[in-house]
């Protein structure tokens, strides 16, 4: 009789006999690098040649949509509807990667070519993002197989293939197949998890506001140091007297509208709850920095952060006695749901207004680059704690419930078409060098994340999942 | 009989004659860059063919030095010793110019070859600072004929020939030759006046050190701006708020110890009287509100400290990525009168920091002003007199400016000297001095002669103050 406990038995078989390997190795082989703007065939051929039709052996019908934008790598979307009135679950996963640079990769290591050394499974995209997407679709395929050919909800698996350049043109995809992609639930699988004794999941990612900070007194030619030192305003020691308003000299934000209001008591607890492991040649942390009284998860996942990401004036390479004219510096704010977007720029401006910096210092989102917006589910939500449940019957602990990750995505252009709670959970670790040379998953990480996903695609085809929307 | 006015007219009359400009043109027409190497010969050249012949034409026993350090300009040294006990005045000119890049200047316009067009006298050296040693020199000879072949002072000059790249071996040099070159006045014959309507002394130039900032968080790789920031320690704002520490928002230093304790008042007046003409080409502070709003502009310049930020880098400023940056680096120029020790400027840096909570920010003293700060105080008895003379010279009064904005080696000859130094400026603003078409002004000439004959007969006046 099928059971929950023969699904999971069934995917720990499959990976014991080297199959979850096996169909990595091909998916790895085939360089998908969205970066390089002639890598474009093989961006089509992961989603033709594997993806597509690892989707219709477990009875999943698809189709490959060119990107909106003609640059940009093609989408997959994959369903399998049994029955409108059961829930929907959008699977997310993107089929690119960075750019592997094999010259960095250690002797022996070829970034194409996975490669097991002891828990290590080495390639490129091994844990961004193939081996997480193999995750869930082995999983789901367990659990069909298990149900003899049945699931017990509706399966939707969307691959994209320009994660790594920015998801260009996925939003616009998104709002132009809502119906296509609607869904009770969207469950992405990417990034690091914080522990290895508790599984995670991301509800939320923060936005970021990237802008310049511009002193330009508009003096032509230089004027001599020596005349004028002390005489004619300095945008260096402008600028960093504007930018020294913004913190205090500890790093705490002061723009007041920059800081997070009301924070539910629910995100709160979900981060202090967070199970951290120490990260191995992690700089030491300065409790000192940032807000005070605030844990360092706390800093990352609830609070705000400022960033001078670059600063210049004068001539670094070759300084000359003039005053400067111009100074620039280039800055990020990154800010959970609990700050508006729109208000992050009128409040910095009325900040340096009021510092006396109104005149003098310019604020320009002129620099090249969106920035993603915030978006965050409520630790609470009714599937984000069926699904803890779930994992914390597969694997024996409640999972890490982290309301945000500190850095920034895509995930609001899911969340807010869709309408939906934005789940997204991790089998990898921070040492799994996903973005540089050595990139590598671990077995027992895989053979975990295998289980526990197989639990979760098991459970929501069991009565007692919270109401489904019905699909049209 | 012979008299002050009589030595003042001989001074003009060599300058309406045409035989300064003449001479000049032959002493411009020596290209001597001391900035290319190549050009040393053309130094020795300027001071055996021009200087050697003209001083000893009046009397003046004349040497010329190799430089101590290899590969710079010699030194000459004229001196006529009437008598011991006299007074003596050292004046000082160089014989080098900066590059001239002749395609640079106006077409009709050649740096070597001296041309006269209305007022204006172009030519590389003109007005720096060969027009104005040869000033010097005119109005000696003006005295010395007037006075019947006599001075009445002890005259001594010194010209080197590589001022434009430093003066290296000037200090050396004067340390080894204190008695060849001991005067009571140290004479300086360069640079412009702040106004063309009155002669001008300056009494002294600000000396400076350059510091490097240096926050090194000394993390390895980037550290993501999304996970790190806000909680990782950002090096671009620590050394931000490190350097807003060291001023107001404003400019206003608010390093007590880099400030002058207390400026003489007649320094102060000097400053704030001093008579600046507007210029189309120099800017305007449009900003009132910048430093310390006690003090004039001039005040700021010439009485108290500045600091500037040369330059200020951090992260990738031209490819900004998201990462935590783990360095910063600024440097900082900090310039200061005479009343403050550049030796204490460094310590008194590093103590504010500690004090402000950055201790963590290395300061590296990267260089220094090669010419130390200086001044003289405008009460002193020699100052007053040339002063004096000047006033009587003009007919009213004159500027006297307590520090220059640049500088000049005249700190060398007061320190080693023991002696008062100061410089008689004999340009204007819009000489274009380092640049192409550099010009003096023809009035301005006629009138530095007699200024400097006045002060050379005033010398040799019973009035004169004593020696030392």
């Amino acid at each position: 009789m099928a059971s929950r406990e023969g699904a999971i038995e069934r995917v720990s078989k499959h990976f014991d006999d080297g199959r979850f390997v096996e169909d990595l190795t091909r998916w790895v082989a085939i360089p998908t690098q969205s970066q390089l703007l002639d890598h474009q065939p093989e961006l089509y051929r992961y989603l033709r040649e594997e993806i597509g039709p690892f989707c219709e052996s477990m009875d999943h019908s698809y189709e490959i949509f060119d990107n909106p934008d003609p640059q940009r790598g093609p989408i997959l979307v994959a369903q399998r509807i049994e029955d409108k009135s059961r829930p929907t679950l959008l699977t997310y996963g993107h089929g690119d990667v960075v750019t592997a640079f094999p010259e960095e990769w250690s002797e022996g290591l070829d970034p194409w070519t996975v490669k097991v050394d002891g828990d290590r499974v080495y390639g490129r995209g091994t844990v961004d993002n193939k081996g997480q997407h193999l995750i869930a679709m082995t999983s789901i395929a367990k659990v069909i197989k298990e149900r003899g050919g049945k699931l017990g909800f509706n399966s939707k698996i969307i691959i994209e293939t320009g994660e790594e350049q920015g998801s260009i043109g996925l939003k616009e995809f998104i709002l132009d197949h809502k119906d296509l992609l609607a869904c009770d639930v969207f469950f992405g699988l990417d990034g690091p998890r914080r522990s290895f004794k508790r599984h995670e999941l991301n509800l939320g990612n923060r936005g970021a506001v990237v802008f310049d900070l511009v002193v330009d007194l508009n003096r032509e030619g230089g004027l001599h140091s020596g005349h004028w030192g002390g005489v004619m305003p300095d945008a260096g020691i402008i600028l960093a007297q504007a930018i020294s308003s913004i913190t205090t000299p500890r790093g705490k934000i002061l723009v007041q509208d920059w800081r997070p209001k009301n924070i539910k008591d629910s995100v709160r607890k979900a981060t202090q709850d967070l199970e951290v492991e120490p990260v191995k040649n992690l700089p030491p942390l300065d409790p000192e920095w940032g807000e005070p009284g605030l844990a360092p998860q706390e800093k990352a996942v609830i609070w705000t952060s400022f960033v001078v990401l670059a600063y210049k004036t004068g001539n670094p390479d070759n300084p000359v006695n003039s005053v400067p004219s111009y100074a620039k510096a280039r800055c990020q704010v990154r800010h959970t749901v609990d700050v508006e977007q729109d208000v992050v720029i009128p409040a910095l401006k009325k900040h340096l207004e009021e510092k006396g910096f109104g005149g003098t210092v310019e604020v320009s989102t002129d620099v090249g680059r969106i920035g993603h917006k915030a978006a965050r589910t409520d630790p609470d939500n009714a599937w984000v704690q069926y699904i803890c449940k779930s994992m914390e019957k597969t694997s024996g602990a409640w999972p890490n419930v982290s309301p945000n990750t500190g850095a920034s995505g895509p995930r609001s252009i899911f969340k807010d078409p869709l309408e939906c709670p934005a789940i997204m959970g991790s089998h990898s670790y921070p040492g799994c060098g996903q973005h540089g040379p050595d990139e590598h998953g671990l077995l027992s990480l895989f053979r975990e994340g295998l289980q526990a996903m197989t639990g979760v695609y098991w459970d929501l085809g069991e009565p007692g999942t919270p109401p489904a929307k019905g699909l049209k | 009989m012979a008299t002050r006015d009589g030595a003042l007219e001989r001074a003009r009359e060599h300058f309406d004659s045409g035989a300064f400009l003449e001479a000049l043109a032959r002493r411009i027409a020596i290209p001597t860059e001391s900035q290319i190497p190549e050009r040393q010969p053309e130094l020795y050249r300027y001071l055996e063919e021009e200087m050697k012949p003209e001083f000893e034409a009046m009397d003046h026993e004349v040497r010329i030095f190799d430089n101590p350090v290899e590969g710079r300009g010699p030194v000459l040294i004229a001196s006529r010793i009437e008598d011991s006990s006299l007074p003596t005045m050292l004046s000082y000119g160089h014989g080098d110019v900066v590059t001239s890049f002749p395609e640079e200047w106006d077409e009709g316009l050649k740096p070597y070859e001296m041309k006269i067009d209305g007022e204006r006298v172009y030519g590389r050296g003109v007005v720096d600072n060969k027009g104005q040693h040869c000033l010097g020199m005119a109005a000696t000879k003006a005295v010395l004929d007037e006075r019947g072949g006599r001075l009445g002072y002890n005259s001594k000059f010194i010209i080197e020939t590589g001022e434009e790249q430093g003066s290296h071996g000037l200090e050396p040099f004067i340390q080894s030759h204190t008695d060849l070159l001991a005067t009571d006045i140290f004479l300086g014959i360069d640079g412009p006046r702040h106004s063309l309507k009155m002669p001008e002394v300056v009494l002294g130039s600000r000396g400076a050190a350059y510091f490097d900032l240096i926050v090194d968080l000394k993390r390895e790789g980037g550290l993501h701006s999304g996970h790190w920031g806000g909680v990782m320690p950002d090096a671009g704002i620590i050394l931000a708020q490190a350097i807003s520490s060291i001023t107001t928002p404003k400019g206003v230093i608010l390093i007590d110890d880099w400030l002058p304790k207390s400026v003489p008042n007649s320094v102060r007046a000097a400053a704030r009287d001093l008579v600046v003409d507007k210029m189309d080409n120099i800017p305007e502070p449009e900003d009132p509100e910048w430093g310390d709003m006690s003090l004039t502009k001039e005040e700021k310049v010439m009485t108290n400290t500045s600091v500037i930020v040369l330059a200020y880098r951090c992260g990738n400023p031209d490819n900004p990525v998201n990462s935590v940056p783990s360095y910063a680096r600024a440097r900082l120029q900090v310039r200061h009168v005479a009343d403050v020790k550049r030796e204490a400027l460094g310590p008194a840096l590093e103590k504010h920091f500690a004090a402000q909570g950055f201790g963590g920010i290395e300061v590296v003293e990267t260089g220094r002003e090669l010419f130390p700060a200086h001044r003289e105080d405008p009460d002193n008895p020699w100052v007053r007199h040339i002063v004096k003379s000047l006033e009587r010279t003009h007919g009213g009064r004159i500027n006297i400016c307590p520090g220059a904005g640049g500088s000049g080696p005249r700190g060398f000859f007061a320190n080693h000297l023991d002696c008062v130094a100061m410089i008689i400026p004999n340009s204007y603003a819009g000489c274009g001095q380092h640049g192409p078409n550099e010009h003096g002004l023809k009035p301005l000439f006629r009138e530095g002669i007699a200024n400097l004959a006045g002060i050379y007969w005033d010398a040799g006046e019973p009035d004169a103050p004593g020696r030392s």
